[in-house]
């Protein structure tokens, strides 16, 4: 462990803490190679970075059970209030008023099956699925449903893939004996990354026709 | 393969490293805005939609009358993109028991609908970061008759033409769809025709990035489709290049029944499934123009057409003249009545000729100016002359003809070489 970190563990700082912290870096350099090598859109960079890390509070399989919840409960009130006539901001407050009400349902489900995890969930994760949500259906009104689907769909996968990154215990060994490595390496892979003019993996196939 | 590990094809990261930055942040301010476009399109003598009404604020909103909305027109937000928030109307609905609009796509849209989709326009749901906007009444374009079996009910076809160094480089027309609601962009679920660029033939066209040969749903082939005024579209992408001195510009441009081609938005990053529509890169078109000097627009479009063109030549005199058959539907315009015939185009005779019973039935025998000697098939005869008025392929046609006893014959009219000029017959084509 490097003596920078030994130090601030001493000082009473929770390695716990530390560690999410120098995965930071990390999980969105992953996510910048998602978009611009593979093609990865999902709603841009912070919303999976923040429900990575919401997973990561809650463990995943409970994490993606309120996902899911509050995902639908807002698609659900949406086409409920779809003919109202209502401007977005108050049709939002609306639905994500249904939305955190749905988080009551997970704990009565938790508390009555006994599940820990689906009783004892801090305010952060419920924060970011109501968060997550407001994106989902802001897509669905922009952009019409099969792509808000697409870009939460993407989201997931991209926010599942980091946090078997952020758990990988290997890696926080490392990251705690050489932080400085996080930095270096987040800088200049995306200092690459934000040269780099070839074509995405998703075009290879969206261009399939040209290629031959 | 060697394509496959070296494609050819202009992807995302390098549209936007090479073409889309650096930006200019006046330019960007301009462009974002449709109304701030529009104005300096404008200026340049560039031919524009009219904006009928703009909705600034909530005051705005409570002090406009909705009464004085035409019959058919376009919302339109005045930073929104990809087509986002815009609402296409075509006719009032008159069955409906509220005031309320047809909706490009069939559906009905009522006057609280649109109160609502104003609103949440002025509250920025389709501006990019939340911004308040600002609503935008525009007036929609009138289908031109070549786009009519192509475009779906209320819809507007437009032509997307990328250009850069102030040159058109690739050009598509796009066709709304029910999927699009009447919207052009392709990721709505409009369709998409690559446009040679010497001739303004459509190639090959593509729909959710797939190749199709047919309308869907119809037999209609979406190949061979000519865009009418092809020279002057080319000319006028570029004339908006440079009016607003941008690099590398994607330009829609409409066609209106009347106005002709006018430009309906600007797009500083342009899609670029423009490629596949036209199954050619716009890498390697891009990369050939770089260092190029151009000094005028008339060189800017010839350098499109010469370099960017599939067919040469045949396209120079396509380009200008119609095409007939060896029959034709012609519609005789006499006091005010239209009456269709089907003539046979004949280059032999110097002067179109009439029957004696269509004569008769346009009451043409007391307007007669002259007689004429005539030497024909049918021997030698003395024929009058009168003045006719006609229009064949959309033109109008202003002669004289002479009346001939044709009566037992197949064709009620031949229309002769001299009222054909600035047409090609084609002896294969016949109706």
């Amino acid at each position: 462990m490097s003596t920078l970190i030994s130090q601030l563990i001493n000082f009473g700082v929770p390695v716990e803490t530390l560690v999410l912290l120098l995965m930071v870096p990390i999980t969105l350099t992953f996510i910048a190679f998602c978009r611009q090598v593979i093609g990865v859109r999902g709603f841009g960079i912070f919303p999976p970075l923040i429900l990575t890390f919401a997973f990561v509070e809650t463990k995943l399989k409970y994490g993606i059970v309120i996902f899911f919840v509050t995902i639908i409960t807002g698609t659900v009130v949406r086409f409920l209030l779809r003919k109202l006539r209502i401007t977005y901001l108050p049709r939002m407050a609306i639905i994500l008023t249904f939305v955190s009400l749905s988080v009551f349902l997970v704990f009565f489900v938790g508390s009555y099956f006994n599940i820990g995890g689906l009783r004892v969930i801090s305010i952060f994760p419920i924060l970011v699925m109501i968060l997550l949500c407001e994106r989902f259906i802001s897509a669905q009104m922009e952009r019409g449903p099969r792509m808000a689907i697409i870009l939460t769909v993407e989201t997931l996968i991209l926010a599942i893939i980091s946090y078997f990154i952020i758990e990988w215990s290997w890696l926080q060994n490392i990251l705690l004996s050489w932080p400085i490595l996080s930095f270096v390496f987040a800088i200049i892979i995306n200092f690459a990354l934000g040269r780099w003019t070839g074509l995405r993996f998703s075009e290879y196939f969206r261009f399939k026709e040209l290629l031959r | 393969m060697a394509n496959f590990f070296f494609p050819n094809v202009l992807g995302i990261n390098e549209r936007t490293l090479r073409y889309v930055l650096p930006k200019n942040k006046k330019i960007s301010r301009i462009i974002d805005s449709k109304i701030l476009t529009k104005e300096a399109l404008e200026e340049a003598g560039l031919p524009v939609l009219d904006t009928y009404f703009t909705i600034k604020s909530l005051y705005e909103f409570r002090m406009f009358n909705w009464d004085n909305l035409p019959n058919s027109f376009v919302l339109k937000p005045d930073h929104g993109y990809g087509g986002g928030g815009i609402t296409v109307l075509y006719a009032k609905a008159k069955r409906s028991e509220e005031p309320a609009w047809i909706q490009a796509g069939g559906s009905i849209f009522t006057l609280d609908e649109l109160k609502s989709k104003v609103l949440n326009i002025l509250e920025g749901m389709y501006s990019l970061f939340f911004l308040p906007d600002i609503a935008l009444f525009e007036e929609r374009a009138k289908l031109a008759k070549v786009f009519k079996p192509y475009s779906f009910k209320g819809g507007i076809p437009d032509i997307r033409i990328i250009v850069f160094n102030n040159v058109p480089v690739m050009a598509m027309l796009r066709l709304p769809t029910k999927e699009s609601q009447g919207k052009a962009n392709l990721h709505q679920g409009a369709l998409g025709c690559g446009i040679d660029m010497a001739t303004g033939l459509t190639t090959n066209a593509i729909f959710h990035n797939q190749i199709i040969d047919y309308l869907p749903g119809t037999r209609f082939l979406l190949r061979g489709i000519k865009i009418p005024e092809w020279t002057k579209i080319l000319e006028i992408s570029a004339r908006a290049a440079d009016a607003l001195g941008i690099k590398f510009l994607g330009v829609d441009i409409a066609i209106d029944r009347e106005k002709g081609p006018v430009i309906v938005e600007l797009n500083n990053r342009p899609g670029l499934s423009i490629q596949i529509a036209n199954l050619a890169s716009l890498k390697e078109r891009l990369e050939r123009l770089k260092g190029l000097k151009v000094t005028s627009i008339k060189k800017a479009v010839r350098l499109a057409q010469d370099l960017f063109g599939e067919t040469e030549k045949v396209g120079e005199i396509f380009e200008e003249k119609k095409i007939i058959g060896v029959n034709e539907k012609v519609k005789i315009i006499e006091d005010g009545r239209e009456i269709e015939v089907v003539a046979k185009v004949d280059t032999g005779a110097f002067r179109t000729s009439i029957s004696t019973d269509l004569a008769e039935k346009l009451q043409l025998f007391n307007k007669v100016i002259g007689t004429k000697h005539v030497r024909s098939a049918l021997g030698e005869s003395e024929r009058s002359i009168v003045p006719l008025k006609f229009i064949l392929h959309q033109e109008e046609i202003d002669t004289e003809v002479s009346i001939a006893p044709r009566s037992n014959l197949k064709y009620q009219m031949i229309i002769g070489r001299r009222d054909i000029k600035g047409f090609l017959v084609d002896p294969e084509k016949v109706i």
